[in-house]
């Protein structure tokens, strides 16, 4: 029985190798992206940057995910990609510990790994510390600047003084904890904004509009509020129209979907802050390909931002950022 | 539970007096849980910043507009719940709902002027839940698969179909009617909630006054029973499985029309808290009690609670305590009052 298992241990073996082989003969590059969730404009828009990229220098670009941003969900998608062999990985981790094992398992495979859009371990890679330094590089949007940026948009529409508060979906999530971070933190260059406590409405937009109102019902001299993401926004703006205080309460909403950009014609909301996930997905793919080739890769690479409101919103250079569907 | 109440004025005996006040206690929790929440946040705001809560009809407006939709879930559940049986698919059956009421309004409107583009959506955002509805149903009635596990297939099959129609995004609407519907007032009434005051009317009128009602109840109290008495037991469920999804339905519709853009994820948060509010208004998830007012209640203590407590300014994460809290003493109270009515 034992011998039986060695021999087809020993094919198995055989089999990889020979299908390695034919691989580097093959000499196409294949590069997979996993995204934090597919039923996403932002992660749409990072594929569609991707592709550009991957047809540029002539990969094959695999797009595989899980309809939710959760772990769980996430790290069979992961085994099921590292089992196809591919030469390189571009994900977004959806939790910055528990996709450390199961990307470490990739690098074992010998598959390159490089973050997007989020992180693992401290995001700091490459440099001896901890066990999460192993993905070559991590390309996002700087998310603390993203939420300072906002934070200068809103002071700036209500002139610099008043009550605010953050609109955000549930702590934990690295991305939205930054922006919440980085609003906070730039609005103290601004004494005359005070900024109330923040609410949590579980990516439920019923229930960030529930929280607007009663916050305003405590706080008559509320001006703005800061969505930190599609339905904190969604939710805060209708808030904000069902106490008919359009213009007197300013919505700041980060991401820039067709939704969102709807609501800035109309009225609803005031500013957009959008990323630029199809430049990381562009990056992502040509930092692989850079590695993969034997070019060396900075560690890390911040994506930019573009301030949208009803001013600007049909200039081409700024419409462009406008997430693709 | 009416008639026990009724019976016992007549024996006169101090016990049974004392059981039917019980009995209308546990009936009427949910409206005391109310008054309770109504009377804590009243007197926290007067104390404590010196303004009423209560008194304030901008504060009634936004509680009545955020209880709408897992209100509107929570009816059709009422019905599933009296009968026995459980919907998990409803949330997703929402966002399908708001997804395709989205997509219609705006197809329509290539060809059709406004008014009748928003009448092509909503239809279409009602008519689709009866598919998922069917299905339930015939799993139900006619494979006996359990409600828990064919409904819990159907919101992942709901949620997939949505996802897939949506383009994997939110779908937005621009069509001013629509977003008239969701957001504009009748005499200072959100259309919303009036057209879901008017809805809850007729389903209570469903519940207690026709064979369809009673019929539910007797399902829920002794299937056995219910099939002996010569009710088609397969088509009253199907029926029920197809209502449960056309209330999600309207749910989606108003969502669509109130955020001018269809979600997929529209209604999953809303699931848990619209088991709960039918639970807290006094259902048993045995089957066979159950009320479309006491539902009514259970969705306003729910909403009340969480816009209260943003209100007073309590730490958020005590509004997942204090709903659960709720749901345990309900059940409690509940289960307290059945011992003594049974003994």
């Amino acid at each position: 029985m034992r011998k039986l298992i060695a021999a087809m241990a020993a094919v198995a073996v055989g089999a990889t190798m020979f299908a390695s082989a034919g691989y580097a003969a093959d000499k196409k590059l294949t590069i997979a992206l996993i995204p934090g969730l597919t039923t996403d404009a932002f992660y749409i828009s990072m594929r569609k940057g991707a592709e550009a990229a991957a047809k540029a220098v002539g990969v094959e670009l695999v797009f595989q995910g899980a309809p939710d941003f959760n772990p769980v969900l996430q790290v069979p998608v992961l085994d099921a990609v590292i089992a196809r062999h591919p030469d390189a990985i571009l994900i977004a981790p959806t939790d910055k510990n528990q996709l450390v094992q199961p990307l470490k398992k990739a690098v074992d495979a010998g598959v390159t790994v490089v973050t997007v859009d989020t992180f693992i371990g401290t995001g700091k890679y490459q440099t001896g510390a901890g066990d999460a330094d192993f993905p070559i590089s991590y390309i996002a949007s700087d998310n603390i600047l993203g939420g300072e940026i906002a934070a200068r948009a809103l002071a700036k529409a209500v002139g610099d003084k008043g009550k605010v508060f953050v609109s955000n979906v549930k702590p934990g999530i690295s991305t939205t904890d930054q922006r919440e971070e980085g609003f906070k933190r730039e609005m103290k260059n601004h004494p005359g904004i005070t900024v109330l406590d923040t609410q949590f409405n579980d990516d439920d937009a019923n229930k960030a509009a529930s929280q607007l109102q009663s916050v305003l019902a405590r706080n008559g001299d509320l001006v703005g509020v800061f969505g930190a993401n599609l339905f904190s926004a969604l939710g805060a703006a209708n808030g904000v129209k069902q106490a008919n205080k359009i213009g007197v309460v300013k919505v700041v909403a980060f991401d820039a979907p067709n939704s969102i950009v709807d609501n800035l014609k109309s009225g609803l909301v005031d500013i957009a802050i959008a990323q630029h996930p199809a430049e990381i997905g562009y990056y992502g793919v040509m930092t692989a390909y850079a590695h993969l080739t034997g070019n060396s890769v900075p560690t890390s690479i911040g994506t930019g931002f573009t301030v949208m409101d009803k001013t600007n919103i049909d200039d081409p250079n700024v419409a462009r950022f406008i997430y693709k569907e | 539970m009416s008639a026990s109440s009724a019976a016992a004025p007549g024996t006169g005996a101090k016990p049974n007096a004392g059981l039917a006040w019980l009995a209308r206690i546990a009936e009427l929790r949910a409206w005391l849980f109310l008054l309770i929440l109504v009377v804590f946040f009243e007197t926290w705001a007067q104390v404590a910043y010196g303004v009423t809560f209560f008194g304030s009809s901008y504060n009634l407006q936004s509680i009545a507009v955020f209880a709408v939709a897992p209100l509107l879930l929570a009816l059709g559940s009422t019905f599933v719940i009296i009968s026995g049986g459980i919907d998990l698919s409803i949330g997703f059956v929402m966002g399908l709902s708001a997804v395709v009421a989205a997509h219609g309004v705006n197809i329509a409107g290539h060809w059709l002027s406004p008014f009748p583009a928003m009448l092509v959506g909503i239809v279409a955002g009602l008519l689709v839940t009866l598919v998922p509805g069917k299905i339930n149903g015939l799993l139900i009635a006619k494979l006996n698969i359990p409600p828990f596990i064919g409904t819990l297939g159907m919101f992942g099959v709901a949620r997939g179909v949505a996802f897939l129609i949506a383009g994997g995004t939110t779908v937005p609407v621009s069509n001013h009617w629509f977003a008239s519907l969701g957001n504009d007032r009748i005499f200072g009434l959100p259309y919303v909630v009036l057209v879901t005051v008017l809805f809850l009317i007729g389903m209570h009128y469903l519940l207690s006054q026709t064979r369809f009602g009673q019929h539910t109840y007797a399902l829920g109290a002794n299937e056995q029973a219910t099939i002996r008495a010569g009710i088609d037991v397969d088509r009253l469920k199907q029926r029920l499985y197809m209502l449960s999804a056309f209330c999600a339905g309207i749910g989606g519709v108003l969502y669509a029309a109130r955020f001018t853009a269809g979600a997929a994820q529209a209604g999953e948060p809303l699931l848990l808290d619209s088991i709960a509010a039918v639970v807290i208004g006094g259902a048993s998830l045995f089957g066979g009690s159950g009320t479309v007012f006491g539902t009514v209640a259970g969705s306003l203590v729910i909403a009340v609670i969480q816009y209260g407590l943003v209100f007073i300014n309590v730490e958020p994460f005590w509004q997942f305590v204090a709903v659960g809290c709720v749901i345990i003493i309900s059940v409690l109270v509940d289960q307290t009052q059945r011992r003594f009515t049974e003994r």
